[in-house]
């Protein structure tokens, strides 16, 4: 089981927090062959931020993930009702996971095919991390506008603490 | 949904709030009120503005931890959040349930009405006798009800109308429903 990214869009439907950890979902696109696997590794290990070799930026990534979970959640919504909403879909090759809280911030989660039920995960996201570390910290902004984003290294660094001892990543 | 408001707000109240000495808050807060009172040379309908204003940025960060503690559905009418706010919100963040009531008959305003106000407890007003007729002692609760509210798309106006610091019978607080917030959309992509 494997996390690929993770996203934070908020009500202003601006991407205000990516994290890539594997992303071969990226690759397949680009390149048929999955054998840089290792590379990958070492690139999350070491921290640094994707390089953007694929096609398409990470700013492009964002409007299309966003576009996506936009678009599903209020054609959920228009079928089935105000209260309905959507947590997950899948492809052959990945699952994107989807919570969206009250005030219209969503988490998005990409992740491979065996991670299953993984909403409590992003509800904790939400609840333990960016209530915590964003919300509560007086000093850090409200609103992330202008491509900013969250840039707060707590929120960070406490996510990597929960993200990776869980067995969904792998 | 179950339980109803008034378990969500005890249950809460009892296992997931950590409690400060009451007298604390009624002191910070009192000092900051004096604090605008003087900044603003007892301007009081300035400083009922500041008030809200400072309550408004409270609320837009507040209703995170509030649905992050609570789990709350989105209400479906303004009648289930005028519960919510009174047995569940101010519940947790105050330990007081101020009664809902005095609706209109367009279901869009109604009253809390505050039979204990920790923010007020030892509070006199001063005595220039301007003080009795423009200051709202507890605005910043206003502003948080705005703030919060309009995180959730509801955009609310809210004021009070008595205060028994005034003298007035009960301190009472009219809530306006203004109208529910269109989710934002993407700005186009060219």
């Amino acid at each position: 089981m494997t996390i690929y990214s993770f996203w934070i869009f908020d009500r202003h439907c601006e991407c205000i927090y990516h994290k890539d950890y594997k992303r071969p979902y990226r690759q397949l696109r680009s390149k048929p062959d999955l054998g840089s696997d290792s590379i990958d590794e070492k690139k999350q290990q070491s921290g640094g931020p994707p390089t953007g070799k694929g096609p398409l930026s990470v700013d492009d990534d964002a409007k299309l993930v966003f576009g996506v979970v936009f678009s599903l959640r209020n054609i959920v919504t228009k079928l089935a009702g105000e209260k309905e909403s959507f947590f997950v879909f899948r492809t052959s090759k990945y699952k994107l996971h989807f919570y969206e809280t009250q005030t219209n911030l969503r988490f998005v989660m990409i992740t491979d095919l065996k991670v299953d039920g993984i909403r409590p995960i992003l509800e904790q996201i939400h609840a333990g991390l960016y209530v915590e570390y964003i919300i509560k910290n007086p000093l850090s902004p409200v609103e992330h506008t202008n491509g900013v984003g969250v840039n707060n290294e707590l929120f960070s660094l406490g996510l990597d603490r929960f993200l990776r001892p869980l067995s969904i990543f792998e | 949904m179950a339980r109803t408001p008034r378990q969500v707000g005890e249950e809460v109240w009892k296992t997931r709030i950590e409690k400060v000495n009451a007298e604390l808050v009624t002191l910070t807060y009192g000092s900051v009120v004096a604090q605008l009172c003087k900044d603003f040379g007892n301007d009081y309908i300035q400083v009922n503005e500041q008030l809200d204003k400072m309550g408004y940025n409270i609320g837009i960060r507040l209703i995170e931890d509030f649905l992050a503690r609570t789990n709350t559905s989105r209400c479906r009418t303004f009648k289930d959040t005028a519960e919510i706010i009174s047995k569940v919100g101010f519940k947790i963040f105050l330990n007081i349930t101020p009664t809902v009531g005095n609706w209109t008959q367009d279901n869009k305003q109604f009253s809390l009405i505050f039979d204990e106000n920790p923010l007020a407890d030892f509070v006199e007003l001063p005595d220039d006798g301007k003080a009795v007729n423009e200051l709202w002692y507890s605005n910043v609760l206003c502003g948080v009800l705005r703030g919060a509210l309009e995180m959730v798309q509801t955009q609310v106006e809210a004021q009070f109308v008595s205060d028994v610091l005034r003298g007035h019978e009960t301190t009472e607080m009219r809530v306006t429903l203004i109208r529910i917030l269109e989710d934002e959309m993407p700005v186009g992509d060219d």
